[in-house]
């Protein structure tokens, strides 16, 4: 029995998990390759024009695993917190899926919604799990033994500064010992856009190359992503808010020298979102900000640009009183 | 303290019958024009929607005017429409209105008592029973303002002059809204429901039936699609639309009263997808299938960028009940001849389905 699990979405925040609780049930997983051109093309001419990219993106990983595995796990995430809910494009997943992708291996989909009490998200885990065994303990000891892999992952990347391509071993090592960043710049976003190399450009190691240090939501204490969010807009409204709003919010109070917010096209949440960092930058005058809004035509050269103009600026920006001085 | 709500069809009226019972300043914002959906185009986020843009329009025109207390719906698990009374309100702040607050009405917890609570904090602590008569006051207006539009829906497509149906609705209307009391009210729908009734047909004419279905403030609110109801009526199609503000009240405020029809639709939406998806997705499909045979054709309205209905968009040409959809975009690049090209293409495309239907019916017949 092989499970697909596409590389898109909440791959980069939950695949720790769901890995584990797979193998502890003796599930092999088979993950799509990374993007390519040729997925997102697939995936987009799939869906009408409107669709999100990461959705557009999703599909064409959900291609890649057609033929290669028995069934695909999409789960449907609607809620993690108490009265904090997800994007609309995470609950109608896998019926978009069914729908789009008509040759796609089985779905397996199971609804994650805290709000209906934990006895109800384990009894989803549960189900999900009599599809491979019988045993009602090994799905109890795959759903722990998940949960601690995930617990594991997070603090791990806060621990070591890592992202989650890094913590999961497939980036690039990073240049080690070199001289002191020009720099330090927050990305802050949706993971499924900031470690996808192909939407995103290959933007974390452009800045570096550049000079510069980067550092990703996940560098930030949980803790800390919702005390920020707080700060800024009071309660979270959207599942995932602490990746936007709480770590725009925790940069920008210090820290680093720019923070770029980067956000898909036609995305809901983000637009909403974006907004309140932008606002909070705006007003705060400390760090400095640029929104970089992806989607499939973004041109290469034109997200090399701004990425080049804003490095410039934050170095003229450090270099300006010194220079007044002379 | 001066109240005002952003406007969505004519809902207004029941605002101002429900406020004025209750002897609080509320401010009508300025008719929805070409200047709010600029203002509110200038001063949105890029990537907004539609219904964003507009009630902000409104809400900067209120402001304008005076007033501090502005009514927004919020809520949670929804969509993004939750999330907007935040952004507005700083968008407000930051172009100086800084006595204008926001006051956010739960739509999803509360329902009901929360807005009734509202209602109260705003009147001074009015007593309840006073309250409970202003606010039921307010319904029935739009009780009756929603009865008037159902007929005018089934006139429009038939009356032999053009026009007259509409014209009748923009003065019953204005009647309902100078009524005072439950009688006038009751006497002015009378009055009116009657004249309509009485407008001349064209008893040979066979309305093809389309339905109206998708986001619910694109729906209700006819500045954001050109009114395509009334340019489907000129067209001589009769509509059928589920949404309407009262039983949308009902619907969400009133929870005990949704079992029938909302459960209906999601049961046929279901085979198809599977779950509420926020905004309306779940509704658009399960209209579809559910009406299928019903209709000749559905205009599917959403807002630009809307996920849930985007999400629908991309189920339903795979339902195995066909009928043809067509759905229309609606923000601010939204042009009118745009609209009615499409329209008058998606008719004739119904009517020649019709004729072939029914020659084959009688090739069959002989």
């Amino acid at each position: 029995m092989k499970v697909g699990i596409p590389r898109a979405l909440l791959y980069y925040q939950y695949y720790p998990l769901w890995r584990t609780y797979f193998e502890e049930l003796g599930v092999e997983v088979v993950v799509s390759p990374p993007t390519t051109q040729a997925m997102l093309a697939q995936g987009s001419a799939r869906v009408v024009a409107e669709t999100c990219l990461p959705a557009k993106l999703f599909l064409g990983h959900v291609l890649a695993l057609a033929g290669k595995c028995d069934s695909v796990f999409i789960p449907v995430v609607r809620s993690m917190k108490s009265k904090v809910y997800n994007c609309s494009k995470f609950l109608g997943l896998p019926d978009m899926t069914r729908a789009a992708i008509p040759e796609s291996p089985p779905v397996i989909d199971v609804e994650i919604d805290i709000n209906k009490g934990e006895g109800k998200v384990y009894q989803a885990i549960y189900e999900l799990g009599r599809n491979f065994t019988s045993s009602a303990r090994r799905i109890r000891r795959a759903y722990r033994a998940g949960w601690r892999a995930f617990d594991e992952y997070r603090a791990r990347m806060a621990r070591e500064q890592l992202t989650p391509p890094e913590a999961l071993g497939e980036g690039r090592p990073r240049p080690a010992g070199k001289a002191p960043a020009r720099s330090t710049i927050a990305l802050i976003g949706h993971p499924y856009l900031l470690y996808d190399e192909y939407v995103s450009h290959r933007l974390i190691s452009r800045l570096e190359r550049a000079g510069c240090r980067v550092v990703t939501p996940e560098m930030v204490s949980a803790e800390q992503l919702d005390g920020a969010v707080e700060r800024l807009v009071g309660r979270a409204y959207w599942s995932y808010e602490e990746e936007v709003v709480g770590a725009g919010g925790h940069y920008l109070a210090g820290g680093v020298d720019g923070v770029i917010g980067i956000m898909a096209f036609g995305c809901g949440p983000d637009s909403l979102m974006m907004d309140v960092v932008r606002r909070q930058a705006a007003r705060a005058r400390g760090a400095l900000f640029m929104g970089l809004t992806l989607e499939e035509h973004t041109a290469e050269a034109g997200v090399v640009t701004r990425l080049e103009a804003f490095v410039d600026m934050l170095q003229r920006k450090k270099e300006a009183p010194a220079a007044r001085c002379a | 303290m001066r109240i005002s709500v952003p406007h969505m069809g004519n809902t207004y009226i029941a605002f101002k019958a429900l406020f004025k019972r209750l002897d609080i300043d509320y401010i009508v914002p300025p008719k929805t024009s070409q200047r709010t959906l600029s203002l509110g185009v200038k001063y949105s986020p890029e990537g907004l929607c539609l219904p964003f843009k507009l009630t902000l329009g409104n809400l900067i025109e209120a402001a304008e005017l005076g007033a501090d207390t502005l009514i927004m719906p919020a809520g949670y698990g929804i969509c993004r429409l939750g999330y907007y009374a935040k952004i507005q309100e700083q968008v407000l702040a930051d172009l100086g209105f800084r006595n204008a607050e926001i006051v956010e009405v739960g739509v999803t917890e509360h329902k009901l008592t929360g807005l009734l609570t509202t209602i109260k904090r705003l009147a001074n602590d009015a007593p309840w029973p006073r309250i409970i008569a202003a606010f039921r006051f307010g319904i029935l207006k739009l009780y009756a303002m929603d009865r008037i539009e159902q007929l005018v829906q089934k006139v429009r497509p038939v009356e032999k002059v053009r026009g007259g149906a509409n014209r009748l609705y923009a003065d019953a209307i204005k009647a309902i809204d100078a009524a005072d009391d439950a009688r006038s009210l009751k006497l002015a729908e009378a009055d009116y429901t009657a004249r309509l009734n009485a407008v001349e047909r064209d008893l040979a004419h066979q309305p093809l039936l389309v339905g109206v279905t998708g986001e619910f403030y694109v729906l209700l609110e006819p500045f954001s699609s050109f009114d395509v109801e009334s340019e489907l009526g000129k067209l001589g199609v009769e509509v059928r639309r589920r949404l309407f503000v009262s039983g949308w009240t009902r619907f969400s405020w009133f929870n005990w009263f949704r079992v029938s029809e909302a459960a209906r639709i999601h049961q046929a939406a279901y085979p198809y997808l599977k779950r509420d998806i926020g905004g309306d997705g779940w509704e658009s499909v399960g209209e579809k299938v559910l009406h299928a045979g019903e209709y000749d054709g559905i205009i599917h309205l959403a807002p630009f960028t809307c996920m849930p209905e985007i999400i629908a968009q991309n189920i339903m040409p795979t339902t195995k009940e066909k009928i043809p959809v067509l759905t229309i975009l609606c923000d601010e690049q939204i042009a009118k001849t745009g609209v009615l090209t499409r329209l008058e293409a998606f008719v004739d495309l119904l009517e020649r389905k019709r004729r072939t239907r029914s020659a084959e019916s009688t090739a069959v017949g002989s």
